[in-house]
């Protein structure tokens, strides 16, 4: 046996680096598969061999995705992890698994990448074809395409410009667009932002148009709750699941990868009554700091600001006890109270999120056989939530002010903390392409 | 092997280094490889002074130049815009005057190099060159000197902290005021 | 000690240290994810991954600058190296002992940044650059508590030699004498070696910083140099602080060896337990407070010698 092969099958048994891009109905699925000791999940495509597309990606990315497929490293390969959706995603993908056991998906993702490192499978081929982001040969005095020192676009690139920083020095400002696959956001969130270095002097949201079929969306409890009766205890132990998720994601923008591999196992396995357990990730994420000089003061959104826009736990962590359940006579019946934090910075929206997962847990103990009566208003874990009127929609529009003049670390943690649900926005493209900024 | 041999041989490459890498300070159209070939040169310098002995300045030159380097390319890069050169620049201006300075500077210094008697004293291993230097550079104004190195490190701070323009009391172009005292009315019984 | 002997013992001591890094990160990853004792996987994952990154290819960016971007884990790995020769394994036992090795190891402290800024900037991609305009900012903050945390150690001894430093901790450990420093000096040594809450420039918030475009051998040239740079701040550490060879019957070697692996264990965990700082407030304070702390430190040792 050649020094390759031992090499190759050394190699198959390393953790698989995947690059995951959750579709719709893919969010909750892909964040899990972070606790798979077998697979790595990388933050950038460079780190990956294997690139996992879970779910619906929409067409409308078709560009993204194909430019986000070169710029990975080779051997290289995509696989679609379909979730129950229909529409094929729009690179070739000679691998697809259908089945949404995670084990299942695994153990595909690992034999895959075997046969691209033992050769059996062919290394996938670039999508874009090698052309130049805009004509540069021949023009200028060197050939470059530039104009004098700072003018033109060099080798088809824009330069940078200058703009006074934040002391009042005129210093370079970087226009760059980050999205939609930027790992610590939901899909499809492209961000244009003016960088000073690691200051946001300037963000809007672009949000392109694209068709995305609602069809063959994974259905969540609460969406099921908006026809139909679902028993409180079920809504109410999937609020806490997607409260430590979010929860999770946030650990992992704060470089807690344990940590959120941690939180995301419990909201595996969490079942009504299990309050306790969140008590005791209250006192670890504190003394880590998530819940402390780590969030403290960052992301800090204005109460009056959140009048009419956000609701749910955003709302909630700047002190005001609006909360749908309040309205509905089964919570009452309960015991229900809401929650409030004050603060309303991103440590506040952690906080809250921490306590009405264990709130939640604590109700869906006591609920019992109840169930929920979808004529009576719903309170999803993002804010209210009714046919048409998504959280997503009224949180976004206050992100471009809202990253403004802050450092680019804590504007990932804002980001984060306002918990933006991935099929939502992706929503938001089929239907609103302009975001309207109030 | 000789050792003398190696310290020559050594000496050699140094210099050369630093010849090449302060010649190619002038010949790269990026301002972050100047910053970086100039850096290469003063360690090269510095390596040389190690081998003559002067260990502690040789190394002090290549720690401060090491910080220095960097601020001044971060700097450069960000006022001038012009990110890895990619439009071509000339790290060399004002030619005629260059080279008469390079022309004028080189000869000075050939003339000392040919008509110094350099010292030819190996430093004896038993003393430690460092103290000496130390007592030779400062002698008994050491505690002066250090006294005003903090004085003038915490000056620093100091005055980066006051030109700052985020003040105490919100930003200095919209007039950074302390806000009155606020007396909190009591309650009456 | 011949220069064969010297490079040799270098390369084992880096490769070994390296080693203890990426298992201790496992163990330590495990225990705080709740995963449990899972086979073999902590002891064998590290070398899996070695091989899978030679076979992966590396990756380019349009126009980078080639020739940085394979200098700066080199630089940064040969810095490491730099700062272990320093430090001496037993009474008269050292890779070097120069009269200022003191100074040697500062400078290759100085000198990481040089190599992050490279590796941040030769790629000729966005957020590579923002980490390297970070870390200069991150690590010029850094040099001057970590050069008076470190010089303080130097004042008792009354000698630049890390040798004399060692040896006169024979009655009490620099840990006591100054319990300032050692705190102060693990701080930035997780900051210098850009590890954990202080991995700013390959941070998580920019999905990986510096190293966002390494694949293949970049990659593990530069996770190698840098749990390399982790290593040799630790071994300093035991040595300056926690008084290196000395300790009741065991040979003095196996001291060392013990008391590095305490630092490094504490350094390396500590991504596992703490948030990533807030770089503004970091680099406030380390003007505003460990720059002081650290010449109070100093003063307070002085004090005490005289």
């Amino acid at each position: 046996m050649g020094l390759s092969a031992v090499a190759s099958r050394v190699a198959t048994r390393a953790p698989v680096p995947v690059f995951p891009v959750a579709g719709l109905g893919a969010r909750a699925a892909v964040d899990d598969l972070l606790v798979e000791t077998r697979l790595r999940i990388v933050d950038t495509p460079a780190a990956a061999n294997v690139l996992l597309l879970a779910g619906d990606v929409p067409s409308g990315l078709a560009a993204e995705l194909a430019r986000l497929h070169d710029g990975m490293s080779r051997p290289r390969t995509s696989l679609w992890w379909t979730l129950g959706a229909s529409v094929r995603p729009a690179i070739r993908c000679p691998t697809e698994v259908r089945d949404p056991d995670p084990s299942i998906l695994v153990d595909a993702v690992v034999d895959v990448h075997r046969r691209l490192l033992t050769g059996e499978l062919a290394s996938s081929y670039p999508q874009l074809p090698d052309e130049d982001a805009a004509p540069w040969r021949g023009i200028g005095p060197y050939g470059q395409g530039g104009t004098g020192m700072t003018g033109g676009v060099p080798y088809g690139r824009p330069m940078a410009e200058v703009a006074p920083d934040r002391d009042g020095l005129r210093l370079d400002q970087l226009t760059v667009r980050i999205g939609p696959f930027f790992a610590r956001f939901p899909t499809g969130l492209v961000l244009e932002l003016r960088l000073q270095g690691d200051v946001v002097q300037e963000a809007q949201l672009a949000l392109p148009a694209g068709d995305v079929p609602m069809s063959g969306v994974a259905t969540t409890p609460f969406g099921d709750a908006l026809g139909v009766p679902v028993r409180v205890s079920v809504l109410e132990v999937e609020r806490a699941r997607s409260h430590l998720r979010s929860i999770a994601s946030a650990l992992v923008a704060h470089q807690l990868g344990s940590l959120a591999q941690r939180v995301l196992r419990l909201a595996g396995k969490v079942r009504p009554g299990d309050d306790h357990e969140i008590e005791r990730l209250h006192r670890v994420l504190r003394r880590s700091q998530v819940l402390g000089w780590a969030t403290t003061g960052v992301g800090h959104i204005a109460p009056e600001r959140l009048e009419g826009t956000a609701s749910g736990p955003i709302l909630r962590a700047s002190g005001v006890a609006r909360d749908e359940r309040a309205d509905d006579p089964v919570y009452g019946g309960l015991g229900f109270e809401p929650i409030v934090h004050e603060g309303s910075d991103a440590r506040a929206r952690l906080a809250q999120r921490l306590a009405e997962a264990r709130q939640a847990l604590e109700l869906a103990g006591r609920a019992g056989e109840l169930d929920h009566d979808p004529e009576s208003p719903l309170e999803s874990p993002r804010g209210r939530l009714a046919a048409g009127d998504l959280p997503a929609r009224r949180v976004l529009p206050l992100i471009p002010s809202l990253l403004e003049g802050m450092e680019w670390g804590d504007a990932v943690s804002t980001v984060v903390s306002l918990d933006l649900d991935t099929d939502e926005v992706l929503a938001l493209h089929a239907t609103d392409p302009k975001v309207s900024v109030p | 092997m000789n050792r003398s041999l190696v310290v020559d041989v050594l000496f050699w490459c140094f210099a050369a280094g630093s010849v090449v890498t302060g010649f190619l300070v002038f010949r790269t159209d990026s301002m972050v490889r100047a910053a970086f070939w100039l850096l290469a040169s003063f360690v090269g310098v510095g390596a040389i002074l190690v081998l003559l002995a002067a260990e502690f300045l040789g190394v002090v030159l290549i720690l401060m130049m090491a910080g220095e380097m960097l601020i001044m390319a971060v700097v450069m890069v960000m006022f001038m815009m012009n990110p890895a050169g990619l439009n071509p620049m000339f790290m060399v201006h004002q030619h005629r005057f260059a080279v008469a300075a390079g022309v004028v500077s080189f000869a000075g210094l050939s003339v000392v190099a040919l008509t110094v008697d350099f010292p030819d004293q190996p430093v004896d291993p038993s003393v430690d060159a460092t103290a000496e230097l130390g007592f030779e550079l400062l002698g008994d104004s050491m505690l002066v000197f250090q006294t005003a190195g903090v004085a003038l490190l915490a000056t620093m701070v100091g005055a980066i902290a006051l030109a700052s323009r985020n003040g105490r009391f919100g930003t200095a172009d919209e007039g950074s005021h302390e806000p009155p005292l606020e007396i909190e009315e009591l309650e009456s019984p | 000690m011949a220069p064969g002997v010297a490079v040799v013992s270098v390369a084992v001591a880096m490769a070994i240290g390296v080693y203890a890094v990426a298992v201790i990160d496992g163990i330590a990853g495990r225990l705080v994810a709740g995963a449990g004792r899972r086979g073999v996987g902590v002891v064998l994952d590290p070398p899996r991954t070695v091989v899978l990154l030679l076979m992966q290819r590396r990756h380019r960016t349009e126009r980078a600058d080639a020739q940085g971007w394979a200098l700066a884990p080199a630089l940064l790995g040969g810095l490491a190296a730099t700062g272990l020769a320093v430090v001496p394994v037993d009474r008269g036992t050292a890779v070097a002992d120069p009269g200022t090795g003191f100074v040697v190891f500062a400078t290759a402290i100085a000198f990481v940044m040089i190599a992050v800024f490279l590796h941040g900037w030769s790629p000729n991609s966005l957020f590579p650059l923002i980490g390297a305009y970070r870390y200069g900012a991150q690590a010029l903050s850094l040099q001057i508590p970590f050069l008076l945390a470190m010089l303080a150690t130097a004042l008792p001894a009354e000698s630049l030699a890390v040798m004399d430093i060692v040896e006169a901790q024979g009655d009490v450990w620099n840990v006591v004498r100054q319990p300032l420093g050692l705190p102060i000096y693990l701080m930035v040594g997780v900051g210098v070696g850009f590890w954990g809450p202080l991995n700013l420039p390959d941070g998580a918030d920019l999905v990986g910083g510096t190293s966002a475009e390494d694949a293949g051998t970049d990659r593990l040239a530069w996770e190698v140099a840098r749990a390399a740079m982790l290593f040799a701040i630790a071994a300093m550490g035991a040595a300056v602080f926690l008084g290196g060879w000395w300790g009741p019957l065991l040979p003095g070697p196996v001291w060392m060896a013990l008391k590095t692996l305490c630092l490094l264990v504490v350094m390396v965990a500590s991504r596992h337990l703490l948030a990533r700082v807030r770089i503004e407030p970091f680099v406030v304070a380390c003007w505003a407070v460990f720059i002081p702390l650290a010449l109070v430190n100093i003063f307070v040792s002085g004090a005490l010698l005289l």
